[in-house]
């Protein structure tokens, strides 16, 4: 093996190359300056769904978003039990965000397994002080930190759900989410 | 005087299609090679090697070992016999007490147009063909010999020549020794799909490192009534203009 | 009497190979993956040492197993899973269905595991009155038709969205009006959405099994999988011995490789990483983890230091995608749970040499497969040595045994050889001579099937040679 061989290209500027692979992974991320305009983002994403409850991680952070931005709409928080069938968004924190595949880096404390998966759109509420360059940091933190001893589960999620089983046609949005919305706040 | 070679001419070859042989010889000669052909030869024991009869290829591998012994250079028609004898006889013969011998022998066998390429340093031969001419990279050659340039570089240099490059060219042609009569149905679908790419290129003739992929071809080009002919790599290099015998396969 | 499974392949071979339909699906199929993979490929700076790393990882694993294995099972336990050594089928299929029934489980939802295939674990969840649904969509597909997966990564490319919109209609709901795959799979989920949320029981396979982290690692795109291990109370993972890997950081590399050879993509849509149950304070996830760690043979193959890399595998399909055999015959053709290369490779030992041997003669040896696999198996290799291994083992018959037995007489008396080549010549003339090219008469009459007659020349190249070539 030779060594000190890279194998992936080195990552320059991790937001940039975070967004760029966004797109390819059919993925929207909405840069914001503030929690103010977190707010406001959240509030238009949801505005654009159809009725339906909205599923939340019950954190301090997104008990703060929610409340600001103040949507119409009935929320059960995490702490209440799992999202139910109906949801028609899920709300979460994350771990980390990786620039290299963009990705996010969620666990079992992120709202839970469901959270990420069972309603058709996943909102993820992260700042760009979560991001990390590649998957190797990403997982060398995911060890270190002993993540996988105090969660059961952790999901390294790039983009919505998708098949291309048919004809290999790619088809947005299978089982999972069709949306994946980060919204990613500059100011932590 | 160049070198002195020592030619190996695959058992297929000798008895079927001398002329690839015969030409082989030509360009060597044209290109100030000495040229010897060491009568004692019969197989490099491909055939036993590929059904698995390693018992049956080891002392016919050997007794090639023993042919060359005193070779300068081997020189051989054929990306297969070559990956063999290179590839395959070390660890054929790993127990035999000739296995330095096929080291050494291995380390001194050359594909025809590898050994021009890189052991003599040769692109022009001389050669004139002013013909429409397609390129398949036989899959040994390729992929064990690791040629790529190599016939395209001599194939270029060759006078009134027009290569086309066909798609798909490194997809196998479907002969694979006996793999042509075990299993001739799928066999003959591949070649058939390879012909289908020489003929979407046009080209009046398609040529290859190893004249058994060519032999193959040949066989299902006629069967089809297409056009194209095949003819071996030296064949091409070997016309200098002159009045001659086209060396290229006849149609029956 | 019952064919044996060298004359099925031959039948259905001749069967495929003719079929120019099934050709060109396939091709178009092959080709929308040739481009993607080569954008895929360009997205690793270095995909040689990729390959290296992949290999490298893989061989630590394989060669340490126990050690890896062990790890893995007591963090899987400290956490409360279960962890079952399976020494084949019988034994993995066993404790699945007394699991289910031990808890009352009346459905299970399934992610894809080839494993599952070869255990043929689903008829026997079936027989015990349990329902099974397939839910990734190809896998899903193919139950419905009641036919085994085509490829090991798309099951069901070999039919058009035609094909699938009339199978939905007639199997799933009369009212699927449309063929639009958006269409297909909005139909697909909505049925299998169902499914998720009354199951009890969630299988899934396992694409890696992570040692020092003790986790499993799933790749997967459509959230079939995450689905099938978040909402039933119970999963279970049935998986090859073989998945080991020693590190968590292992699949920085491993996963963008899976997937760059899978299908083209940087990185598979979810890599899901599960330990064990839910943990107290946890918001979902099942109560209970079981893990069924199958042997079936592969630590016979583990024992043989020549050919244990087989047991690298990933099973991303490059081999497959490439394979021109796979291209002309297709996956059913070969009548196994792993077709294409590593197919080929791999079921004679599995299965056992005597039956399946033809599956490694089946092929012309064009090495593409070693050229693209991921983790550098050398599979036309082991190929080459598992016909070897079929001669030795006195598996092929006895008049091919004589053939060669008599070819090798000759090869080593020059004289004789060229004796021998000149009267076979002699005789194909005068058979064709006599219009009998063709027929029963003409030793050649298999190749002559499918190709023009080779023309004989009228003498050999070493008559030549003394003739007129000697000098120089």
């Amino acid at each position: 093996m030779r060594s000190g061989q890279m194998i992936f290209d080195a990552i320059n500027n991790p937001l940039e190359r975070f967004q760029q692979e966004c797109v390819g992974n059919l993925m929207e991320c909405a840069l914001t300056a503030d929690s103010a305009a977190s707010a406001r983002q959240l509030a238009k994403v949801l505005q654009s769904l159809p009725e339906g409850e909205t599923f939340v991680q019950d954190d301090p952070a997104l008990r703060r978003l929610i409340e600001q931005a103040a949507p119409a709409r009935a929320i059960r928080w995490s702490s209440q039990g799992a999202p139910g069938e109906a949801s028609q968004a899920t709300v979460t924190l994350a771990e980390a965000l990786i620039a290299q595949t963009g990705s996010i880096l969620v666990t079992s404390a992120c709202g839970g397994r469901g959270a990420s998966v069972i309603a058709p759109c996943h909102i993820v509420y992260a700042t760009v002080a979560q991001l990390v360059p590649d998957l190797a940091t990403a997982l060398s933190r995911v060890s270190q930190e002993r993540k996988l001893d105090s969660n059961s589960f952790a999901c390294v999620i790039s983009g919505s759900s998708r098949t291309a089983d048919i004809e290999k046609i790619l088809v947005q949005g299978a089982h999972g989410p069709r949306r994946l919305v980060v919204i990613l706040q500059t100011a932590t | 005087m160049k070198c002195k070679v020592s030619l190996f001419v695959p058992c297929f070859v000798d008895q079927l299609l001398p002329e690839v042989a015969v030409d082989t010889v030509k360009v060597l000669r044209r290109i100030g090679c000495a040229v010897e052909f060491p009568e004692d030869q019969t197989c490099c024991g491909q055939p036993a090697l590929n059904t698995g009869y390693w018992g049956d290829a080891r002392p016919c591998a050997e007794h090639l070992v023993r042919v060359f012994k005193n070779a300068d250079f081997v020189v051989c028609p054929s990306g297969s016999c070559v990956s063999v004898i290179r590839l395959f006889y070390p660890e054929l013969l790993a127990h035999s007490s000739l296995r330095e011998d096929a080291a050494a022998l291995a380390s001194r066998t050359f594909e025809f147009s590898e050994f021009l390429v890189k052991v003599v340093a040769v692109t022009q031969v001389g050669a004139i063909f002013p013909h429409s001419v397609t390129y398949h990279a036989s899959c040994h050659g390729l992929r064990e010999l690791k040629l790529r340039d190599e016939p395209l570089q001599l194939l270029r240099q060759v006078d009134g020549l027009k290569l086309i490059e066909m798609v798909r060219s490194e997809e196998c042609c479907g002969f694979g020794g006996t793999f042509a009569v075990k299993f001739a149905d799928i066999s003959a679908a591949m070649g058939t799909s390879k012909a289908e790419s020489v003929a979407a290129t046009g080209a009046e003739f398609v040529t290859a490192t190893d004249p058994s992929c060519l032999m193959h071809l040949q066989g299902i080009l006629g069967k089809r009534g297409a056009p194209t002919r095949t003819i071996y790599l030296a064949s091409i290099l070997a016309q200098d203009g002159l009045a001659q015998k086209s060396s290229a396969q006849e149609r029956p | 009497m019952s064919q044996t499974a060298a004359q099925r392949f031959l039948q259905d071979a001749a069967v495929k190979s003719a079929d120019l339909v099934h050709r060109e699906i396939i091709r178009r199929g092959m080709e929308s993956y040739d481009v993607a993979h080569l954008k895929g490929r360009a997205r690793i700076k270095d995909w040689e040492a990729a390959r290296e790393k992949c290999q490298e990882i893989k061989r630590e694993a394989i060669n340490h197993l126990d050690r890896y294995l062990l790890q893995f099972e007591e963090k899987v336990i400290a956490r409360g899973g279960h962890v079952f050594w399976a020494a084949n089928s019988e034994e993995a299929c066993t404790y699945v269905k007394n699991v289910a029934t031990r808890l009352g489980v009346r459905t299970v939802v399934k992610s894809k595991s080839m494993v599952t295939e070869e255990i043929q674990l689903s008829p026997v969840l079936e027989k015990a009155g349990i329902k099974v649904w397939e839910t990734d969509l190809g896998e899903f597909i193919v139950q419905l038709r009641e036919e085994p997966p085509y490829h090991i990564v798309t099951p069901a490319m070999h039919l058009n969205r035609g094909q699938i919109a009339k199978l939905f209609r007639e199997k799933l709901d009369p009212a699927i009006d449309s063929d639009d795959p958006v269409y297909l799979m909005a139909a697909a989920r909505r049925i299998l959405r169902q499914a998720f949320f009354a199951a009890e029981m969630g299988i899934s396979g396992a694409n890696f099994l992570v040692a020092d982290a003790g986790v499993i690692a799933i790749s997967t795109n459509e959230g079939n999988g995450r689905l099938c291990t978040s909402i039933p109370r119970i999963h279970v993972v049935v998986t090859g011995i073989e998945k080991v890997i020693p590190r968590l950081e292992d699949l920085a590399v491993l996963w963008p490789v899976l997937a760059t050879s899978g299908t083209g993509q940087g990185i598979t849509t979810y890599g899901t990483l599960i330990g064990g149950p839910r943990r107290p304070g946890e918001v979902d996830g099942a109560e209970e983890f079981h893990v069924v760690l199958v042997d079936n043979g592969r630590s016979q193959l583990l024992a043989d230091a020549e050919q244990r890399e087989v047991l690298h595998c990933i099973r991303c399909g490059a081999c497959l995608n490439i394979c021109p055999v796979f291209r002309h015959v297709g996956g059913h053709t070969y009548g196994t749970t792993y077709p294409g290369p590593i197919g080929s490779v791999l079921t004679p030992h599995l299965n056992g040499i005597k039956e399946f041997k033809h599956l490694s003669y089946a092929s012309s040896l064009c090495g593409a497969c070693t050229s693209v696999c991921p983790v550098k198996i050398d599979l036309a290799h082991h190929l080459l040595q598992n016909r070897r291994n079929a001669t030795e083992a006195g598996a092929t018959s006895s008049s091919e045994r004589l053939i060669f037995r008599a070819w090798r007489y000759a090869m080593l008396r020059p004289r004789m050889y060229a004796l021998g080549g000149w009267s076979v010549r002699k005789a194909l003339r005068i058979i064709y001579g006599l219009g009998l090219a063709g027929s029963i008469l003409d030793p050649m009459r298999v190749w002559n099937r499918y190709r023009s007659p080779v023309p004989l020349p009228s003498e050999s190249f070493r008559a030549r040679w003394r003739k007129d070539l000697g000098a120089n």
